[in-house]
């Protein structure tokens, strides 16, 4: 990602409101776990799986404070459990922003199951979600999902495609 | 040792705190055992999801204790969440994993803690929680939970219970939406916050 993108993520969850992030790294959002890491501002979570993530992303919206989960699209089908339960058993959103692996494009064979999984598996949990694929509408884009998540008590999605992540 | 004899004494420490509470039996039984906690429970019915969210709920309010009611199911269901707390030290969070080595709720087949071999504390310690002890009394267990309230570091015990239920106990009625609405009334008065606020226009 170019620092512009990654500046206008960041720019984006604070004026969300975020103060919590956790977090599985990927290759695509490289550059945005260090700059989220030396923010004074968030404090980030590595975890050890995107379902765990989810799960702390839950808690955190319990105490007041706001919170993202960035991750790969893969990291997606390994929330499924925790998001339906807590989303649809709970009414307890999870706003996530996840790197669009697999689109057209994709040049890694391992990378196909995401961009084939992604929006089905998100349209399955019925959770609305943006793809972007400029750089300028990254920030309204962060800010317009959880405006939603907020009024909904229920998940949103932000996955970051093109030329954003390439 | 009985997992409500455990849960009564835990409860008569408990005042200010925030409890996240796994699913199955143990539902019904803290309901019961700490009627004073009710608004202050968050009653979730999600298998591997309780010690994460209690950990999420501690890292939001770093002045209030947090008290995660695992189980030997949920645990095992999520071992990562050790690993992260291990990294993540947090100063506010003590952990009670009901160890009954049964899915009780399903009718009681083993869990892996069932053949022996398994030792969540020592799971738990492995990964960096160095204050995870295992309780087979109930002397024990209650020495865990004035250690583990009072502890600026994360805290796991691990109940070794029995794996009956106690009879005759009021159920609770209400779902998981409902237990959230209540739980979250109460995170905002207690707080002093807004969590689900109005809307711009009624």
């Amino acid at each position: 990602m170019k620092k512009t993108a990654v500046d206008a993520v960041i720019r984006g969850l604070k004026r969300a409101g975020v103060s919590v992030v956790c977090y599985l790294p990927d290759s695509l959002f490289k550059e945005l776990y260090p700059a989220l890491d030396a923010d004074p501002d968030i404090r980030t979570i590595r975890v050890t799986n995107e379902g765990e993530g989810a799960a702390i992303c839950g808690g955190v919206f319990l105490s007041g404070k706001r919170a993202a989960l960035v991750m790969e699209n893969s990291g997606l089908r390994a929330s499924v459990e925790p998001l339906a339960r807590m989303g649809l058993g709970a009414g307890i959103p999870v706003i996530m922003l996840m790197s669009y692996r697999g689109e057209l494009g994709e040049n890694n064979w391992w990378a196909i199951p995401h961009g084939i999984t992604m929006e089905p598996v998100l349209n399955a949990l019925r959770i609305p979600y943006d793809v972007v694929r400029e750089e300028k509408r990254i920030e309204q884009a962060i800010v317009n999902a959880y405006e939603w998540s907020y009024s909904a008590y229920y998940h949103s999605a932000v996955a970051l495609g093109g030329e954003v992540v390439r | 040792m009985k997992r409500y004899d455990c849960m009564k004494a835990l409860a008569a420490r408990l005042k200010d705190e925030l409890v996240i509470l796994s699913l199955g039996a143990s539902v019904d039984e803290w309901y019961n055992a700490a009627p004073h906690m009710r608004e202050a429970s968050l009653f979730q019915q999600q298998l591997g999801c309780v010690t994460p969210e209690a950990f999420g709920l501690a890292a939001g309010l770093p002045n209030r204790r947090i008290v995660s009611l695992d189980t030997d199911g949920g645990m095992m269901f999520n071992l990562g969440i050790l690993a992260t707390l291990g990294n993540e030290q947090p100063k506010n969070l003590f952990v009670v994993v009901w160890d009954n080595e049964c899915y009780q709720s399903i009718g009681g087949p083993p869990t892996h803690t069932a053949s022996g071999r398994v030792d969540i504390a020592a799971i738990a310690r492995g990964a960096g929680v160095d204050n995870a002890f295992t309780a087979h009394t109930l002397e024990e267990f209650d020495a865990h939970c004035a250690a583990g309230l009072a502890a600026d570091v994360p805290y796991i015990v691990v109940a070794k219970v029995a794996g009956t239920v106690e009879p005759d106990i009021r159920r609770k009625h209400s779902d998981g939406r409902e237990d959230k609405y209540i739980f979250v009334r109460h995170v905002e008065e207690t707080e002093g916050v807004v969590i689900m606020g109005p809307s711009e226009h009624n």
